[in-house]
């Protein structure tokens, strides 16, 4: 029940779970930490650190705006010698931090000149000045060069030598290494369509690419299957063929399949759906609001985007291309669970987002946490709209209006000064930089 | 002077400096002097593709100094590799990094790489595992790592032991439950091809089946609102011929609709509802979902409405 007198925290996020096993395990202790951490600011006002004017009248506080832009922006350095630990992953920083800022509806400029070093002649980027190319640092540049925007900024890509590159990536079980020599995993198939695809690069495999060698021709040769094969016994989706289901590599085999045609045609044809949604569902914590990325881990903010982002894929899948107008067939997890799990447990006072209130802030907290609450902001739909040439991505529409299964709106918890801009669901980056950077590929005719 | 600069070893090299690509450059660190010079030399090293004593034992360096280096990996390994080195004081130095940084994963393909060249497995390996796993018994690479293991040295008839031991420790480990589900089902599958519902539609030996049945359900009985061995038990059944409904006696000891405050497992009335729908009883199913909303699982409730609705149940209002 609602203390009369207290702010309008429904009972579930104010109170333990109504079944709780008697037998305590390193596990059942570790949640149990966990969740006492989270009350107390899930409470809202009189229980947390805040002032009572800091909450609405849903006994939410409002997004610390100004602290996370300044937060991000020291980000982007001088850093500190304790960074070096990221000396391979500088486009990542970059990447986290400028999402974050479009989130924060920001500019961004200043970007390409740092990444011209890290690109190889070979094809593709490294994660700083003569490291070998990887798709994970090269998809945070390419992504980072489509928020930047402007067509110079996009043609530092040597398109036609990361083509060849990625074709040393493909694999002859359809699946994709993260770098020559590197492991195969989800991630690899991932980041690799996502610059496949922005970039307008060819579905042919070159003809130098190993994978011909066993008869491969295509990108996407066997790589659905390769995706299916990740899915485990519970359900979700893990890094690789039988190893553990995973929130992260859940959005990385979902999107992957979503760019190979439409998510109501691709997912259930090469996943379990129900089971799938089952998992996805079951990651979902009370009274914390927010998302685990395996069977009895605990919450973390960064799955508000890894988890939370998988519920536009499965909700296209399930209800099939939409007209603008259509309303919208309702949602299957708590949107208010995730929001309150955001702004009430997840901002650092002295700006940024982290993990959970016992962790200190990160670049790469601060952008999955935002691109989750966007996307819990936000009913993304997959349109009926014309379909373009070649892979399925720009289908994508998002509205404010959140609706009901049965038709009502939805009450939003936040304010509307907290709303963020919308993410695109596939490429994590805001709509219109998906476009713009798609347009400008789309209309060379030479590559 | 450097560490490399003053030393007669390196004297030939002309070291690389980092190209920033001009002033100012986004999310510049200040690196040490050691590692601005170390990585100066790395790049030249790599540049003239040198595969020397000298340049393994600046990978060391460097690695010591930023163990997250993927680049600086790939070429010790190759370097390794063309020396021929000892692939078992590899090992004994992997071990070190390994417990000093957690969360790393370059480290576990770096292992990978180099346990290919051992003919059998080193008999420090499953004790140096079991030490990572008493500080970390759900990281994601060690699990990969040691299933790569078990396949490549075919060692699936040991691992139960010491997964039982595990779960005996902690049996929310769900980390432990999907590599047991690992070495009793997946053993048999290629996990090179086919698809997921081809693996899914492979049937097990009755008596495994049956064996991992009870060995699920004692399990749940220990902490009935545990999810993992729910998952397991679940996958089991579709292991053998015939549907769930094989469990409903089971899940009824936890949630007897005819009790409704007295359920002790969520997991239970979810997976009662499943047997209850499969068994044309639209009723009871919808009665499970609406205690799954309404009570023990709320912040769900919208999943579970969408479970009634697929059974054509109007929604539950829950406020």
């Amino acid at each position: 029940m609602d203390d009369p007198d207290g702010p309008n925290v429904p009972a579930i996020f104010k109170t333990l779970p109504p079944i709780r096993d008697s037998l305590a395990t390193e596990t059942s202790w570790m949640q149990d930490e966990t969740v006492k951490e989270c009350l107390p600011l899930l409470a809202g006002a009189g229980a947390g650190t805040r002032s009572l004017f800091d909450y609405n009248e849903h006994g939410v506080p409002s997004l610390e705006r100004e602290k996370h832009i300044e937060y991000l922006h020291e980000r982007l350095g001088p850093l500190p010698e304790g960074f070096v630990a990221f000396d391979a992953a500088r486009p990542w920083l970059i990447y986290w931090t400028l999402t974050g800022l479009c989130l924060l509806g920001e500019n961004v400029d200043r970007v390409a000149q740092t990444f011209t070093p890290m690109q190889n002649s070979t094809g593709g980027f490294g994660g700083g000045h003569g490291q070998i190319s990887h798709c994970a640092p090269s998809y945070a540049v390419v992504l980072s060069l489509a928020m930047v925007g402007g067509h110079d900024h996009f043609d530092i890509i040597d398109r036609r030598a990361l083509w060849k590159w990625l074709g040393e990536l493909k694999q002859s079980d359809g699946g994709f290494r993260v770098c020559t020599g590197g492991e195969e995993d989800v991630r690899g198939a991932y980041c690799s369509m996502t610059m496949i695809s922005l970039l307008g690069l060819p579905l042919e495999l070159p003809p130098e690419a190993p994978a011909r060698a066993h008869g491969l021709t295509s990108f996407l040769s066997g790589l659905p299957e390769y995706l299916s094969r990740c899915q485990t016994f519970e359900g979700g989706i893990s890094g690789a063929p039988q190893t553990e289901a995973h929130g992260a590599y859940a959005f990385c085999a979902l999107s992957c399949l979503s760019m190979l045609g439409s998510p109501q045609e691709m997912i259930p044809k090469y996943i379990d759906l129900p089971m799938l949604i089952s998992w996805l569902s079951a990651r979902q914590h009370a009274p914390e609001g927010g998302f685990a990325g395996r069977t009895n881990k605990l919450i973390d903010g960064c799955y508000s985007h890894w988890v939370g982002g998988c519920w536009p894929l499965i909700e296209a899948a399930i209800n099939g291309p939409k007209h603008a107008e259509e309303p919208n067939s309702g949602s299957l997890f708590s949107r208010e669970g995730l929001v309150r799990y955001i702004l009430a447990c997840c901002q650092q006072d002295t700006g940024g987002l982290r993990d959970k209130p016992s962790k200190y802030p990160d670049a790469y907290h601060t952008c999955y946490v935002l691109a989750g609450l966007s996307s819990a902001q936000h009913y993304s739909y997959y349109s009926n709209a014309p379909p373009m040439e070649g892979l399925a991505v720009l289908q994508w529409r998002s509205s404010q209006e959140i609706r009901k299964r049965n038709g009502q709106l939805q009450r939003a918890v936040f304010e509307a000064d907290d709303r963020l801009v919308p993410i695109h669901p596939i490429y994590v980056i805001p709509y219109a930089a998906a476009k713009a950077f798609q347009d400008w590929f789309a209309s060379k005719i030479r590559f | 002077m450097g560490k490399y600069s003053g030393s007669e070893t390196w004297q030939d090299v002309v070291p690389i400096p980092q190209d920033d690509g001009g002033p100012n450059p986004l999310a510049a660190i200040a690196y040490t002097e050691d590692y601005s010079e170390a990585m100066s030399y790395l790049r030249a090293v790599m540049a003239d593709n040198e595969k020397s004593e000298r340049a393994l034992s600046l990978t060391e360096d460097i690695i010591v100094m930023n163990p997250a280096h993927y680049t600086v990996w790939l070429y010790r390994a190759d370097v390794f590799f063309a020396l021929e080195k000892d692939p078992l004081q590899e090992l004994d130095w992997l071990n070190k990094i390994s417990l000093k940084y957690l969360k790393n994963y370059q480290i576990w393909h770096h292992r990978q790489l180099i346990m290919t060249k051992i003919p059998s497995i080193p008999p420090t390996e499953l004790p140096f595992l079991a030490q990572m796993f008493e500080k970390d018994s759900k990281n994601y690479h060690v699990w990969s790592y040691r299933q790569w293991l078990v396949r490549h040295f075919s060692l699936w008839d040991d691992e139960l032991p010491y997964l039982e031991s595990l779960l005996e420790e902690d049996v929310r480990n769900n980390s432990a439950w999907n590599h047991r589900w690992f070495v009793v089902f997946s053993r048999y599958v290629d996990p090179s091809a086919g698809t997921g519902a081809d693996a899914a539609a492979i049937k097990a030996d009755p008596e495994i089946v049956a064996r991992e049945m009870e060995y699920a359900k004692a399990k749940i009985r220990l902490a009935p609102q545990n999810q993992s061995p729910w998952n397991y038990l679940r996958g089991v059944v579709k292991k053998r011929e015939g549907g769930l409904a094989v469990l409903r006696a089971f899940a009824e000891e936890f949630a007897d609709l005819a009790r409704e405050d007295e359920v002790r497992s969520s997991h239970a009335l979810d997976l009662l509802a499943d047997v209850y729908a499969a068994e044309k009883e639209e009723e009871q199913a919808g009665k499970a979902l609406e205690l799954l909303a309404r009570k023990y699982d709320p912040i769900r409730k919208n999943y579970w409405n969408y479970r009634r609705g697929l059974l054509g149940l109007k929604e539950v209002e829950v406020e």
